[in-house]
């Protein structure tokens, strides 16, 4: 019985991620959308633990989880959700749209099937000291380069959302 | 203990991706795009983080890059968001379509 | 030490006076321009005469090599100087000349707004026109004849804001140019039949060839040279680049590049010698212009005007000496030529700089004693041109004539006689007309003053010279100049000619002094007595005088004929042009404005479809790896 829950915590995952993630792309309400991305990532964060790499998906919970939820969050607070008056999907382009992905979709899928692991499972321990070692061994320098990115991408957000009209000064520090 | 194969890992972050990339391809808001963006980023993290694990031959290195498209996706929202907001300063919708300027 | 090997400096320094006063001169350098190319060409005179004094004593022909230009194949041109006796006499006239009009320029162009700009062409020139004199192949020589003929063209359309000297320089360097096509078919030819441009590799090959070719190609040089020393028939730019200043005049249009088609034949003379036929072509032509130059000169009243008619005629005797097989004549007159011309043409210029920029002699007179220094210094120069012993032209022109009669040629000798009358009688003229009798301008005599003396030094250098020069050449047949230059056209081998009687010679001279003093008589009993009156000659002349006046309509006949020709061909062209070539080019251009606008639509600014782009590129390559995995397109 105890064999079983690894597969079954995996079906309820899988079942729960794609469902999340089909929602976000089809409901309406993008407050919802947003909930419902964080819950995918916290599906992912499951799948990692399945995976064994719990480091892996602490920092999950704590970027997409934590971070990048509350981001788009208040990207979703400070932008318009007006009433449409035309239909969410229905573009020009929208059928197109899904005959081209669904025909990438179906063979990928198969493909991704065919994949079989290369070997005994690693035996336990986790992902820490493995990912410690490259990170701070070969894969140092990218790292360090890692960090100039992000305070690139902290002052380029900065510089693009500041408003040039001192009046407004204070707006602009509380949008950031 | 029955191990989940590695295929089914990578099937179902294909299928997350492809939502994902449906998603970008329909919906109009900004943000929204955004979001699926996102949603793509996770799905490649899981296969990456699948791979590394199930692969001995990968060596773990899988983990580390999904470090770095932590890095680089965090970085991809605030900019992006960034530049939601301020196109949407410059005119009042976050509506892609409605941004039209490069039409030829 | 050996200044033959540092030749190459004689070039560089006016080279870099050019570079200096263009770059530095508008801005910063202003009124020192003319100093520092007066120092420059200074230093490459002094260096020229060391050369030149060093060939004297016995320097062998050398060949300094700077560097290989082209080498293709079998096609290889140096820039090379070359140091043998005519290239080295050439070098002393041109700096000589050029110094002394440097430093007259300082005083004439003084109070000229574009003073930086004409210091920088004048030194350009004199970089140019010593690398024609120093080139050692036809190639390198073409590059200073162009050189020259540029700065010829800047240099006449100087006053650029006047349309006169616009005119000029437009007209002079399209003739040029005329010269210049026949200088390159002759190069060409030389070229494909030598295979080699060098001038000492060409001579020696001249053996090999028939004598039709090398006519041709003597005739095609010939053509070079008409155009760049202004004979018939494309003399016409010369007196017209008289808009120019007076220096440049002197310098450019009377003393050295005017010289270039000489120098070009005589140093070409072994294949002249080789082409029998063409050397008669040059000495009839040569002849032709000098009488029909001397012609014009006659009623002529713009003084600069005079002296250029008076410098085609005299180049004509040059191409006459050469023609009649006395190349040494020929150099030697151009020697003297320099100095006494450049004399006439400063002169000139210090009078027309005194009295308000007015050229025409009929609103001079009386000036002789406002300007005595310009007078006497003009009249030793006029002596000189009339031929009147023992002045400079004396020697040159009498050796000329006798060596076309001692020849053989009496039609040309009679022709060059007949001239040295006519040159006696409008230089006379001239110079009463502005110098002697009453002023015929109150207000312009009142205001005459001689001119500084940063240009009255340069008249008396070369009226020095003027009276001097001719002493290189004494005696006849065996002066300095003879036995320095000899070797030149006898290693071209030309048979030297049997040492005439003496008594012959005497007797030449004698009938081409008394011709001179005829002419001059002639003149003073015209114009100092009205005896007889030359208006009243001119009204007795009537249609002729007219002629005369009007240079014998041959600008009117320029115009019509091939002026107009020109015109029509370039209409036909321009129209071709705008309907042929512009209409395809249009049709094309349209065709690919269709097919942009056809394009454009996909550039719907739509980010969803940009995106789906992405996406359709995707299976694109899908489809495109299943069906490399597939085998579909093979292995």
């Amino acid at each position: 019985m105890f064999d079983l829950i690894e597969p079954i915590v995996f079906v309820l995952l899988s079942v729960a991620l794609v469902g999340a993630g089909a929602a976000v792309v089809l409901l309406r309400r993008i407050t919802s959308g947003a909930l419902l991305m964080a819950f995918t990532f916290l599906c992912i964060a499951g799948m990692f633990v399945l995976l064994g790499a719990e480091t892996i998906a602490a920092f999950q919970v704590l970027i997409y989880v934590g971070a990048i939820t509350v981001l788009i969050l208040y990207g979703v607070m400070f932008t318009p959700q007006s009433p449409r008056s035309y239909p969410l999907f229905f573009q020009r382009q929208t059928p197109l749209a899904a005959v081209f992905v669904a025909l990438i979709a179906v063979p990928v899928v198969f493909i991704a099937l065919s994949f079989r692991d290369g070997g005994p499972p690693a035996s336990g321990g986790g992902d820490l000291v493995p990912l410690a070692t490259s990170l701070f061994g070969p894969f140092a320098f990218p790292f360090e380069v890692a960090s100039v990115l992000l305070l690139a991408a902290m002052i380029g957000a900065i510089a693009l959302v500041k408003r040039e009209d001192p009046l407004d000064d204070e707006f602009g520090e509380e949008r950031l | 203990m029955t191990h989940v194969p590695l295929g089914a890992f990578i099937a179902v972050s294909a299928m997350l991706f492809f939502i994902g990339c449906a998603g970008v391809l329909m919906r109009r808001n900004a943000v929204v795009i955004l979001m699926c963006v996102e949603l793509m980023l996770n799905a490649a993290n899981l296969a990456l983080v699948a791979f590394s694990r199930r692969l001995p031959a990968a060596d773990e290195r899988g983990s580390v890059f999904v470090t770095f498209v932590f890095v680089i996706a965090a970085a991809e929202v605030a900019v992006g968001l960034a530049i939601v907001l301020a196109a949407y300063r410059n005119r009042p919708s976050v509506d892609v379509d409605e941004a039209r300027a490069m039409r030829g | 030490m050996n200044l033959v090997d540092l030749v190459w400096l004689i070039p560089a320094f006016p080279l870099a006076a050019f570079l200096v006063n263009g770059i530095f001169g508008r801005r910063w350098l202003g009124k020192a321009t003319g100093p520092i190319a007066s120092a420059a060409v200074a230093a490459s005179a002094v260096l020229a005469l060391g050369v030149f004094s060093q060939v004297a004593g016995g320097h062998a022909q050398t060949v300094v090599p700077l560097y290989e230009w082209i080498g293709v194949a079998d096609f290889r041109v140096d820039v090379a100087a070359l140091v043998d006796p005519l290239s080295a006499t050439m070098l002393v006239v041109v700096t000589v000349v050029s110094l002394l009009v440097h430093v007259y320029s300082i005083g004439y162009m003084a109070h000229d707004h574009g003073l930086h700009r004409f210091f920088t062409w004048l030194p350009l020139f004199v970089f140019a026109m010593l690398v024609l004199v120093l080139a050692d192949n036809y190639l390198l020589m073409f590059v200073g004849w162009e050189g020259v003929g540029l700065c010829s063209y800047l240099l006449i359309g100087f006053w650029f804001e006047r349309p006169e000297p616009q005119g000029a320089a437009k007209k002079a360097f399209v003739m040029n140019r005329i010269g210049d096509w026949g200088f390159m078919i002759g190069m060409i030819t030389t070229f494909l039949l030598f295979g080699t441009l060098n001038f000492t590799e060409v001579f020696e090959r001249v053996g090999i060839a028939q004598q039709g070719v090398l006519t041709l190609i003597c005739l095609a040089f010939f053509l070079g040279a008409t155009g760049k020393s202004a004979q018939l028939p494309l003399y016409s730019w010369l007196p017209d680049a008289m808009e120019g200043p007076s220096p440049v005049s002197a310098l450019i249009h009377a003393a050295t590049m005017v010289t270039a088609g000489v120098y070009l034949v005589a140093r070409s003379t072994p294949l002249f010698a080789a082409a029998g036929p063409a050397l008669q072509v040059v000495g009839a032509v040569g002849a032709l212009t000098a009488i029909f130059a001397a012609t014009i000169a006659l009623v002529q009243f713009d003084i600069k005007r005079v002296m250029a008619y008076s410098t085609v005629s005299q180049l004509g005797y040059m191409f006459l000496a050469l023609g009649v097989g006395a190349p040494i004549a020929a150099m030697f007159h151009l020697f003297t030529h320099a100095f006494f011309k450049a004399l006439l043409f400063l002169g000139s210029g210090s009078v027309i700089h005194g009295i308000d920029d007015v050229q025409d002699m009929r609103r001079m007179g009386g000036l002789r004693s406002k300007m005595p220094i310009t007078y006497w210094t003009m009249v030793i120069a006029g002596g000189a041109l009339a031929a009147i012993p023992p002045l400079a032209g004396f020697w040159s022109k009498d050796e000329i004539l006798a060596t076309a009669f001692l020849n053989g040629h009496t039609l040309l000798w009679l022709v060059g006689l007949v001239t040295g009358a006519l040159t006696a009688f409008y230089v006379t003229r001239a110079i009463w007309l502005t110098f002697h009798g009453e002023p015929r301008d109150r207000h312009l005599f009142d205001h005459a003053h001689e001119s500084p003396r940063i240009m009255t030094i340069p008249l008396l250098v070369l009226a020095v010279g003027s009276v001097l020069a001719g002493f290189v050449g004494v005696p006849p047949e065996s002066g300095f100049i003879h036995r320095f230059l000899g070797p030149v056209t006898e290693a071209a081998g030309r048979a030297t000619e049997q040492a005439p009687a003496v008594t012959s010679i005497i007797a030449l001279a004698a009938l081409s002094v008394v011709a001179s003093v005829v002419g001059i008589l002639i003149g003073l009993s015209m114009y100092a007595r009205h005896h007889p009156d030359p208006a009243a000659v001119a009204r007795a002349a009537g249609p002729y005088y007219r002629v005369l006046v009007n240079k014998y309509y041959v600008d009117e006949l320029y115009d019509r004929r091939f002026v107009g020709l020109a015109n029509a061909f370039a209409g036909a062209s321009w129209a071709f042009d705008i309907h042929i070539i512009d209409g395809i080019v249009n049709r094309l251009g349209s065709l690919f404005g269709i097919l942009g606008s056809g394009l454009r639509r996909a550039q719907t600014g739509l980010v969803g479809n940009y995106a789906l782009s992405i996406v359709a590129g995707l299976l694109a390559v899908m489809i495109a790896y299943g069906g490399y995995a597939a085998g579909v397109f093979g292995r």
